[in-house]
C-alpha cells in the first residue's frame, strides 16, 4: 500500500464520530497535562492506560498519541506565563517565553508556540507517512540476529539522554532487564525469581510500575516540595503573531521540525533533547545572542517546534520497528501489547488499519490542538491557578484506579507504592529512571531474539559476527558506549 | 552514606540474581536456557554497583532528602497509600479513598474540614463516576456493596 492510499485508508478510519471523540478527549486531556505542573505526560499516559482497555485498539492509540503530543502544545502555557515547565521539554521555553510575557508579549510567545507546534506537527507527520513503511519494508527482511543487534543498539542510544552518570543508566537497563525476568518463562513455563508467589508468577505488571515510577514518584516530590505558583494575572492578548514575529520566527520553525524529527527518531532522543538542541542551535547561529534570555521569539518558537516534531519523529521506529525511542513511546508500546497487537516490522503489512489509523488520528489531533490552544487560552490560564493540594488527592485516586483495574488485583497497588517509593529515592540519589522502563519493555523481545539467534546458530554467539548487518549494529553500540564513557570521564576531569 | 549502601545492595542484589539464575541453567541442549538472560543482568548489577562503590566521583553531590514538614508530607502520601492498599479489599474502593484522601487533605495538606471534606468526597465521587460509571470499569466494592 502506497502512503497515499494508506492515509485514505487511515481518515476512513479515524473519521468515525468516536474515533474523533477519543482523539479530542486525548488532546484535551494531553493539553490539560501540559499546562497543570506536576503531572508530565509519561504519568498521564500510565495513569489512563487502563481506560484504553475499554477501546478499540486505533481509539485507543489514538487517544494515547493526542495525549503526548497534546502535552507538548500545552507545556508552553505554564512555561511562558508561570516560568515553570508543565513538562520536562518546555524548559526552554520558560527562558524567553517568560521574558516576553514579563514585556506584555506573552500573546505572542503562545501563538507563536501554538502555531510553530502545528508547523512542525504537520511537516514532521508527513515526513512519517513516507519515512515509516519505507524503513518497515527494509526492516521486514530481518531475522533474530538483526533484531537483537537493532534492540541492543536502541538500548545503547537511550543512555545518551541520561542527564547523570552513565554507569548507572547501565545499572538501570540491567535493572530493568531483571524485573521483566520475574514470572514463568513462555519458551519453557520454568519460573524464575518467584520464590513461590502467585502473584509474582505473572511477571511485574507494566502498568502498576509505570504508575509507580513516574505517577506516585512526581506525587510524591511534588507534595514535597509544595511550590506555590504565581501566574501573570493579566489577560493574555494578541495571540495571533505579527508580521515581525513571523519574519523572524520562520526559520526557526522550520529548522526546529527537521531537527526535532531527526532527533525524535533517533533512540534515546525525543522532544527533550530535541527542544534544548534547537534552543541551543538558534542562539548560536543568531546575528544578536545576547537576546536570548531576555525575550528573543525565536527562543520559544524553535524548541517549541522541536518538541513537536520529535514526538512524530518518535512514532517511526516504534511503528515501523516495534523499538520505543522514549519512556513514552516505550509505553505506547505497552499499551499495543495489551491489546494483543504486537509492533514490529510486520506491523504495518498486518494491521494497516491501525497504522494508518494512527497517523491520520496525529493529522486530526494537530487541527483540534491548535483550536484548543489558540481561542481557549484564557480556560488554560484560570487553570493555572488550581492550587496543587486540589490536583494531588485526584492524582492520587487516579493513580490507585488505573493500576488496581487492569489485573483487579491489590497485589499490583503494592507493586505500584514499591516502585513509587523507591523511584523517589533513586532520582534523589541522580538515577534516571526512563531507561529501567524501556530496558523493561523491550527485555522480552531482546531476551527471546538472542535465545533464537542462539538457537539458529550452530556455533553460538559467533552467528552475531556473521550477519553483516547485526556486527554493524553490535560494532555502533560499541563504539557508541566508549564515545559516552569518554565523554563522560573528559567531562568529570574538566570539573576537578 | 546511603548511596554507599545502595551500591552494596546493588552487588548483593545482582549476585544473588546471577547465582539463582546459575540454578535456573544457562544453556541446555535446545540451546539457551532460562537462567542466561537473567544470568547476564546480574553480572551487569553486580559489576556497575561494584564499579560505583569505588568511583566516587559518580556519587550524587548532596541529595536533599526532605525534613521536617516536608519528610511529613512525603511519609503521609505513603502511609496514605498503603492505607489504601490494604483498605480497598475490606473496605472497598469508595469508603477506603474517601478516608484517605481526608486524613490526607487534614494531615498534610491542613485543608479545613468543610475544605477536606468537600475534596475528598467529591474527587471519589468523580473518580467513580467516571472510572464505574462511564468507563465501566469495575471497583472493588465493600461489605455495603459500593
Amino acid at each position: 500500500m502506497d502512503p497515499l492510499t494508506g492515509l485514505q485508508v487511515g481518515f476512513s478510519v479515524i473519521l468515525t464520530p468516536a474515533n474523533l471523540y477519543y482523539c479530542f478527549l486525548g488532546s484535551l486531556i494531553g493539553t490539560l497535562v501540559g499546562v497543570l505542573p506536576g503531572l508530565g505526560p509519561l504519568g498521564a499516559l500510565a495513569l489512563l492506560l487502563p481506560v484504553t482497555f475499554t477501546l478499540t485498539p486505533v481509539a485507543g492509540m489514538a487517544m494515547l498519541a493526542s495525549i503526548f503530543y497534546g502535552a507538548m502544545y500545552g507545556g508552553s502555557t505554564t512555561s511562558v506565563l508561570v516560568n515553570i515547565p508543565g513538562e520536562a521539554a518546555s524548559v526552554v521555553t520558560c527562558l524567553d517565553g517568560h521574558q516576553m510575557a514579563k514585556q506584555g508579549r506573552a500573546g505572542a510567545a503562545l501563538g507563536i508556540a501554538a502555531m510553530g507546534s502545528f508547523v512542525a506537527g504537520t511537516l514532521s507527520l508527513v515526513a512519517l507517512t513516507f519515512f515509516a513503511p519505507a524503513i518497515s519494508a527494509v526492516a521486514i527482511r530481518f531475522g533474530p540476529p538483526e533484531n537483537f543487534g537493532l534492540m541492543v543498539l536502541g538500548i545503547v542510544c537511550t543512555l545518551f539522554m541520561i542527564t547523570g552518570s552513565a554507569l548507572k543508566g547501565v545499572l538501570m537497563i540491567a535493572l530493568g532487564f531483571l524485573a521483566a525476568a520475574v514470572g514463568i518463562d513462555v519458551v519453557n513455563g520454568r519460573e524464575r525469581f518467584t520464590f513461590g508467589s502467585l502473584e509474582l508468577s505473572a511477571g511485574v505488571d507494566l502498568l502498576a510500575l509505570v504508575i509507580g515510577l513516574f505517577g506516585v514518584t512526581e506525587i510524591l516530590l511534588n507534595v514535597e516540595s509544595m511550590a506555590r505558583n504565581s501566574v501573570i494575572a493579566e489577560r493574555v492578548r494578541g495571540l495571533w503573531p505579527t508580521l515581525a514575529d513571523w519574519r523572524a520566527s520562520w526559520k526557526p520553525i522550520l529548522r526546529g521540525s527537521g531537527l526535532g524529527f531527526l532527533l525524535g527518531i533517533v533512540p534515546g532522543g525525543g522532544p527533550v533533547t530535541a527542544s534544548f538542541m534547537s534552543y541551543a542551535m538558534e542562539r548560536r547561529i543568531a546575528r544578536e545572542p545576547q537576546r536570548f534570555g531576555k525575550g528573543a521569539i525565536e527562543g520559544v518558537a524553535g524548541p517549541e517546534s522541536a518538541n513537536n516534531s520529535a514526538v512524530a519523529g518518535s512514532m517511526i521506529p516504534l511503528l515501523s520497528l516495534g523499538i520505543p525511542s522514549n519512556p513514552v513511546t516505550a509505553l505506547l508500546l505497552g499499551a499495543l501489547v495489551i491489546q494483543g497487537i504486537q509492533p514490529g516490522p510486520l506491523f504495518i503489512s498486518q494491521r494497516p488499519d491501525l497504522f494508518w489509523g494512527v497517523v491520520a488520528a496525529m493529522y486530526v489531533g494537530n487541527v483540534f490542538l491548535l483550536l484548543l490552544n489558540m481561542p481557549l487560552i484564557g480556560l488554560w490560564v484560570q487553570l493555572l491557578r488550581v492550587p496543587y493540594r486540589v490536583l494531588f488527592p485526584i492524582v492520587l485516586l487516579l493513580a490507585v484506579v488505573g493500576t488496581y483495574s487492569a489485573n483487579k488485583n491489590v497485589f499490583d497497588l503494592w507493586v505500584m507504592l514499591g516502585f513509587g517509593v523507591a523511584g523517589y529515592a533513586l532520582r534523589k540519589l541522580e538515577y534516571d529512571l526512563a531507561p529501567f522502563v524501556l530496558a523493561f519493555v523491550l527485555a522480552p523481545l531482546l531476551e527471546q531474539s538472542l535465545r533464537q539467534s542462539l538457537v539458529m546458530s550452530p556455533d553460538g554467539a559467533i552467528i552475531f559476527a556473521k550477519r553483516p548487518v547485526t556486527a554493524l549494529l553490535l560494532v555502533a553500540s560499541a563504539v557508541l558506549i566508549a564515545f559516552m564513557f569518554r565523554r563522560q570521564s573528559r567531562a568529570q576531569g574538566g570539573t576537578k | 552514606m546511603v548511596e554507599r549502601a545502595l551500591n552494596v545492595f546493588w552487588i548483593l542484589l545482582g549476585a544473588g540474581a546471577a547465582v539463582h539464575a546459575w540454578q535456573i541453567g544457562l544453556v541446555g541442549s535446545a540451546g539457551p536456557e532460562s537462567g542466561l538472560f537473567p544470568m547476564i543482568a546480574g553480572l551487569i548489577i553486580a559489576g556497575t554497583g561494584l564499579t560505583l562503590l569505588l568511583r566516587t566521583s559518580t556519587a550524587a553531590r548532596v541529595p536533599g532528602w526532605p525534613r521536617g514538614a516536608a519528610l511529613g508530607r512525603v511519609a503521609g502520601v505513603v502511609a496514605g497509600l498503603a492505607v489504601m492498599a490494604i483498605g480497598v479489599s475490606y473496605l472497598g474502593f469508595a469508603v477506603a479513598s474517601a478516608i484517605t484522601m481526608l486524613v490526607l487533605l487534614r494531615t498534610i495538606e491542613r485543608t479545613n474540614w468543610v475544605g477536606s471534606l468537600a475534596l475528598a468526597f467529591g474527587s471519589v465521587a468523580v473518580v467513580m463516576w467516571l472510572f464505574g460509571q462511564v468507563l465501566g470499569m469495575p471497583l472493588p466494592r465493600g461489605p455495603w456493596g459500593w
